[in-house]
């Protein structure tokens, strides 16, 4: 079993104020694992560093310190060359991530070819197919003849194509119009069950967390502050940040309710600790630094 | 404050750079100038004092053995001084002096005429950009024309059509050789009117590329949300054309003024020519026509150092008319 | 050296990437290739028709006529197979140029702004100084150094080459640093490929047409400057080239002899020909510009707006749209908003609900007129019954009534978060010109101190006033936005997606501004969003839109607890509930079949 173990992850990024340097930290010591099969969501806002994250899993930055391990099924270490064919990603955006100049078929035979793997038309049309899509009809088109949903179904089968058993995608569905969403998370599902996928899942929004993911991390200012499993950490939210993210998100049965929320309020729930449904306690991680 | 300092930062750089390159030129280029220009003044009957010779070899090179920092630093420090050395061509002035007396000429010139043209240039480009799609803006690609036509020729056109066959103007010169130059009113009325002709090419020639800026960045910023917002306020037309849409699409052309610039300036040495204007155009081709390295180097530093002050001021100008340049941060 | 046009129009077809890459068909680029054709006509094939242009006749200056067509020089040389052999030698100095500096401008704007880090800011720097230096004093410098019997075309061409690539490469750089920040070249990267794979294969065709652009541009500027260094006398030696034309022309006294057929033929080639290339620019500009395109325009069929204005039937209802469709008159003319009728309460906050491209956006801007070509109002009415008495067919208004109208009775609140605040001017000036405008009598301390009311209202500190929108946040621009939409105590507020961008906390404030200034100010509010839920809890009413239609109308209430239409049900089956049943959304089940819809199209006018 392929597992995916993130531990101490930091990521600084140095800016440039004045004539200073200086030092933002994105990430901040955050740790998890994902297991074949399981799906874990990474749950923050804009700015909460959970892109910075995915973006890490992929290997398009470089963590500051912390370590990224991949074990393979028979126990070992999976070396650095062969990471990209076992751990891939599906971005926000599928506007962005197709490149507009090029086909569909360029977009899946070339991770096909780049792992070593037979990437001829019928190959290509398969791999289409698996995310049902019509291969034949959709192959030779380029990205704009497509719509949305469409486009986000080749990019996820773009990061199949290398054989890739850890998947992290990145707000997958926010891009998308309301009611093809779920078509796409569906999908993503059935691939997770039938290729027994180790899913990353990153999101703002906490409903699809919830139904989507096994384990649920949320994440505030670069740190998580709470972990657990997916129902208990949004049914019964202990960390007060949470707990405004679950009141904030619209509920027609509250109908003229005025929830009081105060950005004030946000600032004050802090990140010093942080609730582990698994352990059931707290942790005291202390203040962040600014 | 920021932007302030790495603006300056910038231009000292530029202006070292500028500084180098004409130190390594002469130096890499075959022949040796020096002798030339020795045995041009000899033939001039000009005396050859060694503080002379010597202030060429430091600009243009020296087979005496001295290593090639020492005469760097040297050759730095004779320019921080001003001295640039002394003109074969019009032995014995210094360069400086011909330079300054040239240099007033060509600034007023191509000063006020990158001016007219800019201000033309744009107030034409808002216009035709807000009215897009009219019979005005059809017009636009014909300025192209304008913008391609070589600037000497445009001048040699004018001359032939408005000094020989019309005589509106005269056909060469700064002012009236009757005249002696001056602060007068009848002199400057006459470098005026002597102008005029070289200032018109200079106009004519460089509008269209303001112009088609402008209307480009017009269509643009009339898209823009924030014009739409202009017209659900309910704000009269004029005001959404200058302070919504122009305001923001005349940030690129001034952004850009630095490349137009080049061209206007590429252009005026040779209108110069052609009109046989006093400045430092014709002075820069008789250099070069009389093998005069020093004063052609010369010219070309005060060239480079006037055409970055220019950018200088358009880059500090930019800060004040685009606040998000001045965020610290 | 022949085809210029081969590079922009000659593209392999058959490869649909290619063609997305082609200029489209337009008058001014058959003029451009036109030019182009015909003068690179008389310098390839011309020569060879000629005879020898230096042959001396023993007949002097002769204007033309008889056997030579543009007469000859003074020492009888012929004009016409002069030019065509200048022609040639200036388009190959033209070719040779444009290949150099498309080539260092490439190597120092795509490559620099693709490493990063060092190596970008020292070839950015580089590139910038190059820039400030002025090109043609270096030049005519350099030419002066180097001896007249050295002075080949090649060298010509790379000291114009190494003075005028710059400008290019600062264009390159500003597009590359875009691109490589694309979601599709992390994905290249993701799959595991090369750098150079991903800056050739990925990056560069997308900068082709760019490429294109600055290639011409330098051939433009090549020619020019080639002609003016002969024309200084300081061009290749044994050459001849249009420059060196006007040089013996000048030298000859040929404007003093009123030979205008020595001098003007060389310059207008000169110009028709960068006139050719530019036009051809206009063309490849498009491409990468699409918003510069010419809106296809069709003649004007005039509206047959049958309805006349709605009369009030109540005098709580502030806002009637009655039957009102909207069509973009493209080709083939897209109806938008398809009989829609409406009505707005005053006080009552009506919501409009739909995926993107079901038309709400244009249904909102039409109420107002702000809808641009070539969308148009086909049939239907918009009646503004206001609050004085009086009922108002906005559809009618003059243009002068019109600017009266808007925002005084009835304000717009956009995606704040976006680009809706004028970013150059301050917060005060943007909100001062709506009094300024609307209310000539207020005094400046009067305006001051509305304009201070108003931020208070929405809870922004008056300290704001003088800032930028850039130093704002994007909750804090929403709330000026609201501000601005309340300065003249308007009845009816349009908002579009007032806080979709912002996250969710953000979000929440606002709706709860918005919902405490609705109950003390009394004003209606047309909420626009793709959010169902959050309009069940917001709304009074509720419209739900699908490809330019209401398909169902009903009260908050009613629609929560029984949805009529299959739409709305499925709509609000998207959105799982936090803390409800999954909804449609079974991860252990068969997936949902996407809707099918159709898009309202992207008018290049930018319509949203």
């Amino acid at each position: 079993m392929t597992t995916l173990e993130a531990r101490d992850l930091v990521k600084d990024f140095h800016v440039r104020v004045g004539l200073r340097r200086v030092r933002l930290r994105a990430v901040d010591n955050v740790s998890f694992t994902l297991t074949p099969g399981r799906t874990v969501a990474l749950v923050g806002e804009s700015g909460s560093g959970k892109s910075t994250i995915a973006r890490m899993i992929a290997r398009l930055e470089k963590p500051s310190a912390g370590a990224i391990t991949l074990t393979s099924p028979d126990g070992r270490r999976v070396p650095d060359r062969a990471y990209r064919d076992n751990v891939q990603m599906v971005f926000q955006d599928p506007f962005a991530s197709l490149n507009p100049f090029h086909t569909i078929e360029h977009h899946l035979a070339r991770p096909l070819k780049l792992h070593g793997k037979p990437h001829g038309w019928e190959e290509v049309v398969q791999l289409l197919e698996r995310v049902s899509l019509p291969g034949r009809d959709i192959a030779g088109r380029r990205p704009h003849e497509l719509s949305g949903g469409q486009r986000q179904r080749v990019a996820i089968a773009r990061a199949l194509a290398p054989g890739a058993k850890v998947v992290v995608a990145d707000e997958p569905v926010s891009m998308l119009d309301v009611s093809i969403r779920l078509g796409v998370l569906n999908l993503m599902a059935r691939l997770q069950r039938e290729e027994n996928l180790a899913v990353l899942y990153i999101t703002h929004d906490l409903a699809t967390a919830r139904h989507f993911s096994d384990d649920i991390l949320v994440l505030y200012k670069g740190r998580v502050v709470e972990r657990g499993p997916a129902d208990e950490v949004i049914l019964n939210p202990q960390h007060p940040y949470t707990k405004i993210l679950a009141s904030a998100a619209p509920n027609p049965e509250a109908r003229g309710r005025a929830v009081e929320i105060d950005p004030a309020d946000v600032e004050r729930a802090g990140a010093a600790a942080a609730y582990d449904h698994n352990t059931g306690a707290w942790e005291e991680v202390g203040e962040v630094a600014t | 404050m920021r932007y302030y300092a790495r603006k300056f930062a910038f231009y000292l750089v530029a202006l070292w750079a500028a500084l180098t390159l004409n130190f390594f030129i002469p130096r890499l280029m075959p022949g040796n100038p020096v002798d030339i220009l020795m045995a041009k003044l000899a033939q001039r009957g000009g005396t050859v004092d060694p503080s002379a010779r010597r202030a060429y070899e430091l600009l243009l090179g020296t087979n005496s053995g001295e290593s090639l920092i020492q005469q760097y630093f040297a050759y730095l420090g004779n320019m921080f001084r001003g001295d640039l050395g002394i003109s074969v061509s019009s032995f014995p002035t210094p360069v400086s002096q011909i330079i300054a007396e040239a240099l007033p000429w060509t600034l007023m010139l191509v000063g006020i005429a990158t001016f007219l043209s800019f201000a033309f240039g744009i107030v034409l480009g808002t216009f035709v950009g807000w009215r897009r799609g009219t019979w005005l803006d059809s017009l636009v690609p014909a300025t192209t024309v304008l913008a391609a036509v070589p600037y000497f020729w445009l001048a040699l056109i004018l001359v032939a059509v408005l000094s020989s066959a019309l005589g509106w103007f005269p056909l060469q010169g700064g002012y009236d050789v009757v005249l002696w130059p001056g602060w007068n009113a009848e002199f400057i009325g006459s470098a005026i009117y002597y102008g005029t002709l070289p200032a018109l090419t200079i106009v004519i020639s460089s509008v269209g590329g303001w112009l088609l800026g402008m209307r480009n960045m017009m269509v643009s910023a009339t898209a823009e949300d924030y014009v739409l917002t202009a017209k659900a306020k309910g704000l009269r037309d004029s005001r959404i054309m200058i302070k919504y849409a122009a305001r923001n699409a005349v940030l690129p052309s001034v952004a850009g003024f630095a490349i137009s610039l080049g061209f206007v300036v590429a252009g005026s040495i040779i209108t110069e020519q052609v009109f046989s204007y006093p400045g430092i155009g014709s002075k820069l081709l008789q250099a070069v026509q009389n093998n005069d390295y020093a004063l052609m180097q010369g010219i070309f530093l005060v060239i480079t150092v006037a055409v970055l002050g220019a950018n200088l001021v358009v880059d500090l100008l930019y800060a004040v008319i685009d606040p998000r340049t001045r965020v610290s941060g | 050296m022949t085809n210029l046009s081969a590079v922009t129009v000659e593209a392999p077809r058959g490869r649909a990437g290619w063609r997305s890459m082609l200029p489209r068909w337009s008058p001014k680029l058959g003029v451009g290739l036109g030019l182009i054709g015909v003068i690179t006509f008389i310098g390839v094939i011309g020569p060879l028709l000629v005879g020898d242009p230096n042959t001396i006749r023993d007949l002097g200056l002769t204007g033309p006529g008889g056997e030579f067509w543009l007469g000859t020089t003074q020492t009888g040389q012929d004009i016409v197979a002069q030019l065509a052999h200048a022609t040639r030698g200036s388009l190959y100095i033209g070719l040779l140029v444009g290949v150099m500096a498309t080539a260092l401008s490439a190597l120092f704007g795509i490559v620099g702004s693709y490493i990063g880090g060092y190596v970008d800011e020292g070839f950015s720097l580089f590139s910038n100084v190059m820039l400030v230096i002025p090109g043609l004093p270096l030049v005519i410098v350099i030419s002066a150094f180097v001896p007249a019997d050295q002075r080949g075309s090649w060298t010509i061409a790379v000291v114009l080459a190494i003075t005028g690539w710059a400008a290019s490469a600062r264009v390159l750089r500003a597009q590359t640093l875009s691109l490589r920040n694309r979601d599709y070249v992390a994905a290249a990267k993701v799959s595991g490929e090369k750098p150079w794979r991903v800056i050739t294969v990925e990056i560069l065709p997308n900068l082709l047409p760019l490429l294109a652009s600055q290639f011409v541009f330098s051939v433009i500027y090549a020619i020019l400057s080639e002609a003016g260094l002969s024309f200084l006398g300081l061009g290749a030696s044994n050459s001849s080239t249009l420059g060196t034309m006007l040089y013996y022309a000048q030298n000859g006294f040929a404007l003093q002899r009123d030979a205008w057929w020595w001098f003007v033929p060389p310059g207008l080639i000169i110009a028709l020909f960068g006139c050719g290339l530019a036009l051809v620019n206009f063309s490849i500009d498009e491409i990468i510009n699409p918003k510069l395109r010419d809106i296809p325009r069709r003649d004007k069929a005039e509206a047959e707006r049958a309805p006349a204005p709605v009369k009030r039937t109540d005098d709580d209802v502030v806002l009637t749209v009655n039957d009102l469709s909207v069509v973009y008159q493209v080709e083939k003319p897209v109806h938008a908003v398809k009989d829609v009728s409406l009505t707005l309460r005053r006080g009552e906050i009506l919501g409009l609900a739909g995926e993107s491209g079901c038309g709400k956006t244009t249904l909102a801007y039409a109420v107002n007129r702000l809808h641009r070509p070539p969308a148009e109002v086909t049939t239907g009415s918009v009646t503004f019954h206001d609050r004085e008495g009086g009922d108002i067919d906005v559809l009618a208004l003059t243009p002068g009534e019109l600017r009266a109208f808007r925002w005084s009775k009835l304000s717009m609140v956009f995606q704040g978060a976006m680009n809706a605040l004028n970013p150059v001017i301050t917060i005060r000036a943007q909100l001062d010109d709506v009094l300024t405008t609307h209310r000539p009598e207020m005094t400046k301390a009067q305006r001051k101190a509305k304009c201070e009311e108003v931020l208070k209202l929405v809870g922004v500190d008056v300290r704001r006033l003088s800032s930028f929108p850039h130093e704002l946040s994007g909750g804090m621009r929403q709330r000026v936005m609201i501000a601005m939409a309340l300065l003249l105590d308007p009845q009816v507020m349009i908002m579009d997606e007032p806080t979709t961008a912002l996250d969710v906390v953000v979000q929440r404030g606002i709706l709860r501004e918005i919902l405490r200034l609705r109950d003390e100010i009394g004003f209606a509010v047309l909420f626009i969003t793709h959010d169902l839920p959050l309009l069940l809890e917001l709304a009074d009413r509720i419209a739900v839109m699908k490809e330019g239609e209401v398909v169902e109308y009903a009260t908050a209430q009613d629609m929560f607890e029984q949805p009529a239409h299959p739409y709305t049900r499925q709509l609000l089956d998207s959105f799982p509930s936090l803390t409800g049943e999954r909804g449609s959304f079974v991860r252990s089940g068969e997936e949902m079949t996407p809707v099918k819809r159709s898009g309202e199209p992207t008018s290049p006018g930018g319509v949203r």
